[in-house]
This record gives C-alpha cells, structure tokens and sequence, in this order.
C-alpha cells in the first residue's frame, strides 16, 4: 500500500451533490410506471379487536376505483401472508385482528390517487373490541395479549434462537449476568435506584415510506425506498414462494431512513396487489401514515447501583422494558444488542441485566438511528449524574474513576480493544473547560452545563459483498446494496474503491442498488455500513487490482507503472474488456452464552459519542435555551471528516428534537398529532447557536483505513447531557423524556413544594 | 363535473406552458405533469418547505397552491436557476459546503436562500435562521446550511464587484 | 381532495352572489393557505370554492388622514410585513409577522382571511383587537363595520355570515401609543401560539391613562383582560405594578388544556407574558 493517501480523508463533495442542489435526484417517491394504480390505505380505528365485517362495496362502486383489497383476498395468492425480521408476526393486511389504531386493514386501487383516497371514505369496519394494553410495563402481567401464536422466522443468525413465549406478551427476554452483583450490593456503602423513561417518537423521512411492484413473467421487480434490498428480495421470495432470483428490487436514493424503511414496510403489500391485478401498484404513504407505520421504542429503565463511598461503582443491575408495539418488528434485536451495554460505559465488575422486548396495542417500534442505545444512556448517564451529586461528588470526576479502559472486561466478559471511551470524555470535557469556573445566572435564568458519554456494539455476525467492475478506461463501477440515504455512503465507499485503483473518486460510478445487479448486503443500519461494506469494497477494490497485476504480468509488462488503459489495449488490441473484483466480509464474532450473555468478541467494533452541554432555564416558564453543543466521537480514522461532521451535527440535533419536542401522543391508542403542524421536529430555531463536534484521533483496526461507523454516536449522549445540565441550572432532575418547557415547570414547582394544581 | 377541470397556460422556468388541471390539484402535482421533481410534497402541511416553488417571484409552497389558480403566473422552480448549464452561486455555496444529506428538502432550501439574498444581501445569521425557520431538514444540515447561506452572500458580492 | 367548482368573479356584487348563506360546502378562497390544509385533511370538502383574487377593491395598503392605516382584505401578511407605511404607523405589526407561520404562509395567508378564519391559534387577531382595530364587512345587505375585538364568537366561529365577506381592516392610529406583542412557543421555537400577548397603551407622566390588553390562543377567542386594563389605569408601571398584572391576568382568564399545555401551565405563562409584554411596550425589563 501506497504510504500516503490521496483518496482517503478527503473531504470531496458527495457524488451526487450536483443532481440533489438542482432537484433532479430520483427519488422512488418520483416513480411513475405506465398504466400503474395508487394505492390508499384503509386503516383500523381500534387498538385491538377482532374483524367482525369489512364493508367495501361503496368503495368498490365509486367511479374509477379499480379494486378493494382485504386481508382475505390475499390469502388466495399466499397462504401464509406473515412477515417480520424477528417474528412472522405481522400480516401483509389485517387478518381476524387488529392490533393498533393505524393498522392497514384494506387497500383501494385507481389510477387516480385522489379517487382511491376519496374511496378509502367509504370503507366500513366493524371490530369486537378487545382489551388493550399500551404500556410496556402493564404488558408484562396484563391479560390483553397481542398475539395468540408467535412464529419466529429465522432468517437473521443473532435471532436464530427466539422463541416467544405463549400466552404472555414477551417477545424476548435477555439476560446477562457478570460477576456477583447480589453479593456486590450487600457490600457497597451506597445503593441508588432511579428508573426513567422514554416516549413514543417517529422518524419522519422526508420522503415518506413508498414503494411499487411491477409484474412480469413469473418475475416481480419492486421499486422501494428501502434501506435492505436484499433482505426485501429474500422476504418477498419467501413469502411467495419464488426463487430469489424471481425477485428484483430496486432502490434509488432515500430521502431519509434513520432505521424507518428498514426490512418489510410497504414492499409485501404492493408486491400482493400487483400480482392480484396485474398492474404495476405504488402506495406513497403521507407523513402522517409513516406513525402509523414504524416508530421508536418507549421505555422504561431502572437501573440500581452499589457504589463505594469513593465514589467507585461495584455492583449494578439493570431491568428495561422496551415497549415493541404490535408486531415485534427489530424490536428483538434493539433489546439484545443494546441489552448488554445496558450498564454503560464503565468498569463495574459485578452487573445483572434483564430486558424484555415487549408487544402492546401501539403502533410497532423498530430501529431508530441508535438502536436503543439513546434511550439506554438517557438512564445510565442521568443515573451517574445523580449519584456523583449525592456523593458531593464532581460529575466528571465520577466518570474518570469508572470509565471503561483499554483491555477491561466489558459487562460481556470481551476485553475492550479500539475503544476511544476515555478520550472522548476527556476531549468533551477539554472543549468545555471544566475546570474552569461557570457562570450559572441569577434572577429568573439560571445557566448550567453538563456532559455525558455512551457507547454502542455493532450488529453481528452479518455479510457484505460487492463488486468492483474496471472499464478498459481504467474507470470503475462499484455495485454494493449498500443504500444511500444521505449518510453519504456511495461517496465514501467511491473513495475506497479510488484509493486502491489509484485514481480521483470521481471516476468511481456507484450503481444504486438493484438486487439483480447489486450483490448481497445484510442492510443499511445500525452504523454498520462503513466497517462491513468497506471492507467488501475494498477487497472487492483489491481482487480487481490484483487482477490487472496478474494481466500486467501475463503480457511481460511492468505491473505498478502500466497505466491501466495500455493494459486493456495490449491485452485486447483496443479499448475493449473488463475486469470484474469481488469481495465478501463477515467479521469475527462470537456468539454470547444464553443464559449469562458471556461472550470473548461480541462486537466488531466499538463506537462511542459524548456530549457536552451549556443551557440556560427560564425558571418562570420552564423554557430550556441550549446554548452550546459538543459532540466528541470516537469513529476511527474517518473517510470523509466533511460527511462524517454532517452525520455528526444531524445526530445530535435528531436527538434535540426526541430530547425537547417531539412526542407521539396517544389517546385510546390513537395517535393525536400524527403530522408536521403537532408534532414538530427541529427547525433552524431549535438549534443551539453554538454548535461543535470533534473526531478524537483513532484507528480502528481490521477496518478500512481504520474507519468505523459513524450515524448514530452522536444521538447516544444528548438526552442525558441536556438534563444533567439542567439539573446542573436548577437542582431538578428530569426523568422522563421530552423535556418540554410544560414538564420542567411542574418539576420545578413540585421542588419548590408547590405543585401545579390541575384545573 | 366538467367544471371540475380546466386549461391553463402559464410561464415555466421562463417558458410559456399550457396544461389542463383538475381544480382540486394542488402545483406540485402539475409540475409533474411537466416532468419537474425539484418540488416534492412531504408534510402536505407547507411547514417543511420541500415543495418551495416560487410564483410571481415570491416564495409559496407547491403544496398548498391549487394548481388552477397559477393560470396567468408566473411559476420557477428549481429546475429554473442554472442559467446555461451553470450552477447558481447558491447551489455551488450548497455543495462547498456540504449542506445537505439525503437532499430532499435541498431545492426548497436553495430556493429560499435566493429570495433571502434578494431581500437581505447581506445577512446576518439571525437574519438567516429566520427567513429559513419555515423549512426543515430531518438530517439537521442546519450548521452546514447556514454556512451554505453566508458563502453564498459572499460569492454573490464578489460576483457583483467582479 | 375531491373535485370542487371554482369561481373567480370580478366584483363583490358577483362574489357575494356565488357565496351561500346556508351552504357550508361552499366558501371565499382567499389566500388559501389554511383552506388547503382543511382540504386536505378532508374536514372540508367543498363544492365550490369563491377565489377572491380579482376583486381590486380588497387589495392595497392606504395611509389615512387620521394618522391609521386601511389594508384591503386580500393584502397578504408579507405586503403588511414590508410595508414602509405600516413599519413606520403599527412597527408592532411588523414585529409580530417575524414570528408568524414562516416566509412562504405569510406570502400566501392575507390578512382578511387570517381574520376570518376564526382559528384561536393565530397572531393577528388579538393583535388587530388590542389596536383597535375594525373590518369592513360586504354582505347582500351591504356594509358594516365590526370591531376586530367582537368578531369572535366560539372556537372558529365570528360574526360573519356564510356570504359575508371581510373587505379591509382598518387601524386606527397609534401616535403616542406603547404597544407589544409577544408570542410564547411551547413544543418548539416555530410553532402557533401556545399564548400570544398583545398590549396597546397610552402613557404619560401622570402614569398609564389608557391599557388594552388582548390574550390570544388560550381560550377559544382573543380574550380582552378588562382587569389588568383597570388595573393598570392612572399608575406608573414599575415591578410591584408588573406582577400585580400578571397576577390579575391569571386569575382573569380561564385557560383551556390543549396540545400546547394544561390550563394550569398556560395560566403561569399568561402571568409571566402579560408583565412582559406590558414591559415590553413600555421598553422596560421585566424581571
């Protein structure tokens, strides 16, 4: 290898920068197909009730509708219409039940978008209700049960053992169990228990959910806005009972995922309603649908610790509940993987962890941008805090003391190896000079600052492959399903395949992902794509090199100064040929012992995200100003420090939003604010004028470049760091989340011993 | 209902056009028709600003226009600022500075920025996070966004003076 | 959206015509910006819309030799906004525009229709009530003037008949006036009003001789506090009065819980808001 770079930690401008600031990137939410039908959804308006009677026949008499579909004509074209990651729990469209309000429960097919909607109208369901349960912790006893059968699907190797258990609503339980914690407790000067908790939120992609199904013979191709191609392919064969290869998948550009277009969505439908007709179907869901469709898991975490009067923790347990809506979903996966970082960063030597993935009558929760990880530090990192102020501790100091080192056991038995933790801490608080003295206020605005640091495992074991293809120009085409959302990975990945080539990433063209041309990828999730497909690009990068080495040597020329285009001709006798590169790479990886979750390598990599934080409180109105944000990450060597800023800022300023504003809130199991005018994600105004993120100096080994995942670290710490700071301000601790300006006047008041008194 | 529907004619990105519309259609659906994508509906709301379009030089949202009523106007999009071939100042400051992510709200943002500059050619950033405080971008390129705005001010007075 | 009809007659006399008194599936388009959203949604499905576009005498801002300012009905938010005359006779309504909806609403939304809208949840029309503001009212039975203060009547509902339309709004002037507006967010800093203060008073050395004070979007309509304005009358405004207001205020208004906050924490934000907002007016700082 080449000593210096040229192609890698370049901040070059994302390949498609020119088509996205001119309007003319493509979007599936721009596809049209000739003679296509629209798709609107008819809804359920009940929580969780048995189909008594759909009325479809004034829908189907309106002028221009071409059809109403239900749950039961599916069943003619597949018997078996259940789908899921984890579980095949979920029904293409309702079958005998309904298990939350928004659930599809009939389609209306017309070629006019606007006659199916008007139809949709018209539609009548009559449901015998049932009991509902929406809270995660009532799901655990409750006698309402979502689901009467639970069959897992075993399509991904983490899940492979899921059972399910019968007559309960616990989809899965995880335990991990490390040293004596039990013990450890007796022993401690002090024991702290809190418990907190998180809200229902939703991704709002601005382009909405969409896809569409194109028939052909004994052939479908689905036009989706998804983040996991190959996965779809892989469902969808599956369900119909076809060859992979009898299903194509093709994805454009997103415009924005953040977990929501993740496995089956709307892919199963459409794909059901073309081969019922015929003719191609799309169904573009409004930004209202999306909360029908897929939201972030609400929580309930309490967390225990045994801690010396030093100020050292010895002992901790950790019980979360993670409240998974109707169909499970992902929801398996967030509760394991996040399940057992559940203790946080730090160095305790004695931890119990219990998490239980649980269905309610909610709309499902899947992966949201941290898979879990944001509501896990949302605990541990308020709990620290707490702890260190009852101590008289200072909360930095707290943190030095525990902090997770280099080669330390984490909760999983596996040693700490490329794990920035202790840097990033200190870089959060360097930048914020916590040493020095801190203006706090007086009168009515008091200011305050605080810090907070969490870290993430990434999903294992998974499989990326990809292809690089050379033209006899020496010009390169890279096919990977990697899906490009926004996080910039066509670039990225366009400078790795350019850095081995040994030409500018502008020559590199990235194929959007069509599974009949793109190879396997497992999906784009979880921070994954960097380390796992960049690797597969890279040998994929090095297999073409190596190739052309080899027809260098072949025809006696010199193989490092040959330029490519002279290698073709020789070989071909003109600009003729191609060379084709693939790789594959599976990390790694060692699967944890079911019963105490000890594992020796249960992660690739590491990623870790701190944040710092200087507020002031309108103690008058509860009204909470940041004024400065700092997120440190800890994400290797990165490729591309201009996008990996982007991602950093759009992480945090995510997570304001799930931190301050947003909400889902639900009446009956009806979601009352399901758009943009009552359920507001940060503008330009919510934002902390001063802004800042750094990259602390780190290499990832066995990584590309020593470049590891990025997306999601710098949504980890943002919640906690925001309320230590305002407890930092005013002595209050918030333990629910969003912290509305409503929510820290009560609190205030009920510290002043003078609650609100409801009218 | 034949007065449900009508023909109109109308300038496009400098071009006079004519197309027929059904009157419960909305401008973002007309300028499909013409094969422009720069606008996309998202919130339907007209809070987000990814439909930004403007009519009679004066900044709407496509959502919330009803197509029949833009006979007779003058309608630009985002397909309508390169002048031959060239990207706009504004567009170029975008991609300088890395101000955007998956790019939907992009055009709308860019749009926005050019009537901010026409008005305030030189902003502050107060100036700025108000008049773009009606568009929003679920990626969070505000930081960079802003930085977009303030090099854009900055090539438009170099290009004035050049 | 399902199809409609739409009008666009070119006089009053044609409009008023095509409108309905009993009809509610047919309305005045003016702006369309709120309309649109109720289509939308499908709360309203109309038969026929009545586009108010051609009508001339609804547009335009006009000085008036009293020292006030006329704005036809159709003048839209932005015109007001960048108004030399309203900058320099009502700079109060240019304040509030900054913070209204966004850019492009206030490109779209005119004032006659954010008038007669009738949604709580604006600025304007405890604005315009507190300046004293009247419209001018076309019906089949001709003209009328209503005070902006008594065009509400419930959540939604004005004085304004089926086939009635606003004209133009006038201010009076407000020479000598110290007036405020101050708009408090809750759920995030760009939202409709959780609670909006306006505040109109004459002051001079022998103290407050003249207060209105208009609470927008805690109840179902612009709320005058007649309480605080006596309150107020004949004092010199220092802290003590400052709190005495919002305390007044508070116990003058009963709050309705909404989407935005309870009844209890809307009553704390009026208490806070309305010494503010007096503060404001007066150029002080409340603390």
């Amino acid at each position: 290898m080449k000593a210096n770079t040229t192609q890698i930690g370049r901040s070059m401008p994302r390949l498609e920068a020119r088509a996205k600031v001119t309007g003319n990137t493509e979007y599936t939410h721009h596809l049209k197909l000739p003679g296509m039908l629209y798709g609107k959804i008819f809804r359920s308006t009940v929580a969780h009730g048995r189909i008594r009677s759909i009325d479809v026949s004034a829908a189907r008499a309106l002028e221009g509708v071409h059809s109403v579909i239900t749950g039961q004509d599916i069943l003619a074209l597949v018997p078996e219409p259940y789908f899921g990651p984890a579980f095949l729990d979920q029904p293409v469209l309702a079958l005998e039940k309904v298990r939350y309000v928004g659930e599809a429960v009939a389609v209306v097919l017309a070629s006019d978008p606007h006659v199916a909607e008007s139809a949709v109208q018209l539609i009548d369901a009559q449901y015998d209700e049932l009991p509902a349960v929406f809270d995660e912790i009532e799901a655990m006893t409750s006698e309402a049960i979502v689901h009467d059968v639970l069959k897992p699907s075993g399509t991904f190797p983490d899940l492979k053992h899921l059972v399910g258990r019968k007559n309960t609503n616990i989809a899965l339980d995880y335990h991990l169990k490390h040293g004596n914690a039990e013990k450890a407790f007796a022993e401690a000067d002090h024991v702290f228990e809190h418990t907190f908790k998180t809200q229902q939120v939703m991704h709002t992609p601005l382009e909405p959910m969409v896809s569409a199904a194109e028939p052909g013979d004994q052939r479908l191709t689905i036009y989706t806005a998804s983040q996991s191609p190959s996965f779809v392919r892989l469902e969808i064969a599956r369900l119909l009972g076809w060859q992979e290869s009898q299903v194509r998948v093709k994805v454009a550009h997103l415009g924005g995922g953040f977990g929501a277009k993740l496995y089956i969505k709307l892919e199963a439908l459409v794909a059901v309603l073309a081969l019922l007709t015929r003719r191609p179907v799309k169904i573009a869901l409004t930004m209202e649908e999306q909360f029908y469709t897929i939201t972030k898991h609400p929580t309930t975490f309490r967390i225990k610790s045994g801690v010396n009067k030093d100020g050292r923790i010895i002992a901790r347990r950790c019980d979360v509940w993670w409240n998974g809506g109707a169909y499970a979903d992902i929801g398996p996966r967030v509760t394991q993987k996040s399940g057992f970082t559940s203790g946080g960063p730090y160095d305790i030597e004695n931890i119990d962890i219990e998490s239980f993935a649980l269905y309610t009558n909610r709309p499902p929760s899947g992966a949201l941008r941290g898979f879990g990880i944001p509501q896990l530090v949302w605990a541990y990192e308020s709990h620290t805090d707490i702890i260190a102020r009852e101590l008289g501790m200072d909360t930095l100091a707290i943190r030095r003391k525990n902090i997770l080192r280099e080669g330390r056991p984490q909760a999983t038995g596996t040693p700490m190896r490329s794990a920035e933790i202790e840097l990033v801490l200190e870089r959060v608080a360097a930048r914020m000079k916590w040493d020095q003295p801190f203006d706090r206020g007086s009168g009515t605005i008091r200011r305050g600052r605080g810090l907070a640091i969490g870290y993430k495992a990434v999903v294992a074991p998974t499989t990326s492959t990809a292809m690089v293809t050379i033209a006899a120009d020496g010009s390169c085409i890279l096919a990977m399903s990697t899906v490009d959302m926004g996080q910039g990975s066509d670039t990225t990945m366009a400078q790795i395949v350019a850095e081995i080539m040994d030409i500018p990433a502008e020559r590199v063209r990235v194929l959007n992902p069509d599974t009949d041309v793109t190879p396997y990828d497992m999906a784009t999730l979880g921070s994954r794509s960097t380390y796992h497909m960049g690797n597969a690009v890279k040998l994929a990068s090095e297999d073409a090199r190596d190739k052309l080495l080899a027809m260098a040597m072949d025809l006696d020329l010199p193989p490092e100064t040959t330029p490519v285009p002279e290698l073709f001709r020789r070989k071909y006798g003109m600009q003729a040929g191609t060379v084709v590169g693939f790789g594959s790479f599976v990390p790694p990886y060692a699967p944890p012992d079911k019963t105490n979750g000890q594992s020796e390598n249960i992660t690739p990599f590491w990623m870790i995200g701190g944040t710092g934080v200087e507020l002031a409180v309108d103690t008058e109105t509860g009204h909470v100003r940041i004024e400065r944000m700092i997120n440190v990450v800890d994400c290797g060597t990165p490729l591309n420090p201009a996008i990996v800023e982007t991602q950093l800022s759009g992480a945090a300023i995510m997570q304001i939003g799930f931190s301050m504003q947003e909400k889902m809130e639900l009446d009956a199991g009806q979601v009352t604010n399901a758009s943009f005018a009552d359920y507001k994600i940060p503008g330009f105004h919510d934002i902390p004028p001063v802004f800042e993120n750094e990259m602390v100096d780190a290499h990832q080994p066995g990584a590309p470049f020593g470049a590891k995942g990025v997306g999601e670290s710098a949504t980890f710490s943002v919640s906690p760091a925001i309320a230590n700071a305002i407890h930092d301000a005013i002595g209050l601790r918030l333990t629910e989340l969003p912290m509305t300006p409503e929510s820290v006047y009560r609190a205030l008041r009920i510290l002043q011993n003078k609650p609100v008194e409801d009218e | 209902m034949s007065n449900a529907r009508r023909k109109i004619s109308f300038q496009l990105n400098g071009a006079t056009v004519s197309a027929t519309v059904e009157n419960h259609h909305n401008v973002v659906e007309l300028l499909e028709q013409f094969g422009l994508r720069g606008a996309r509906e998202s919130c339907g709301q007209g809070l987000c600003g990814c439909c930004t379009i403007l009519i009679d030089d004066v900044a709407v949202s496509g959502c919330l226009q009803l197509a029949a009523m833009v006979d007779g106007k003058n309608v630009c999009t985002i397909e309508g600022m390169q002048k031959n071939g060239e990207l706009d100042p504004i567009q170029q400051a975008f991609i300088e500075s890395g101000a955007f992510q998956c790019g939907f709200c992009t055009p709308g943002f860019v749009l926005m920025t050019q009537q901010l500059l026409d008005r305030y050619p030189d902003p502050d950033d107060d100036q700025i996070r108000s008049y773009l405080s009606g568009n929003l971008c679920r990626c969070g390129a505000y930081p960079e966004i802003l930085k977009a705005v303030r090099l854009a001010a900055e090539k438009r007075k170099s290009a004035a003076t050049a | 959206m399902s199809p409609f009809e739409i009008a666009e007659p070119a006089t009053i006399a044609d409009a008023l015509a095509l409108l309905s008194g009993d009809d509610p599936d047919i309305r005045p388009l003016a702006g369309g910006s709120a309309l649109m959203l109720m289509m939308k949604s499908g709360v309203f499905r109309p038969t026929r819309l009545v586009s108010l576009r051609r009508l001339d005498e609804f547009t335009g801002i006009a000085a008036t030799p009293e020292g006030g300012i006329r704005i036809g009905a159709m003048t839209s938010l932005a015109a007001i906004e960048h108004s030399s005359l309203v900058k320099q006779r009502a700079p109060v309504i240019v304040e509030a525009m900054r913070r209204l909806a966004n850019v492009r609403v206030r490109n779209q939304a005119c004032i006659g229709g954010a008038l007669a809208h009738g949604d709580p949840h604006l600025d304007m029309p405890p604005l315009l009530a507190a300046l004293g503001a009247e419209v001018t009212i076309v019906g089949p039975e001709g003209e009328r003037k209503v005070a902006v203060a008594d065009l509400y009547v419930g959540y939604y509902q004005t004085v304004l008949a089926g086939d009635e339309l606003i004209r133009e709004v006038s201010i009076p002037s407000l020479a000598g006036r110290h007036t405020a507006y101050q708009k408090c967010t809750t759920r995030s800093a760009d939202d409709w009003p959780a609670l909006g203060v306006a505040v109109n008073l004459r002051a001079g050395k022998s103290g407050i001789s003249e207060a209105r004070i208009v609470v927008g979007a805690v109840a179902e309509i612009p709320t005058q506090l007649r309480n605080v304005e006596m309150i107020l009358q004949g004092r010199t405004l220092d802290q003590a009065l400052l709190a005495q207001a919002g305390e007044a205020a508070a116990a003058e208004l009963s709050p309705t819980s909404d989407a935005r906050g309870s009844a209890a924490y809307k009553r704390q934000l009026v208490k806070v808001y309305v010494g503010r907002a007096i503060a404001a007016a007066m150029d002080v700082v409340a603390s």
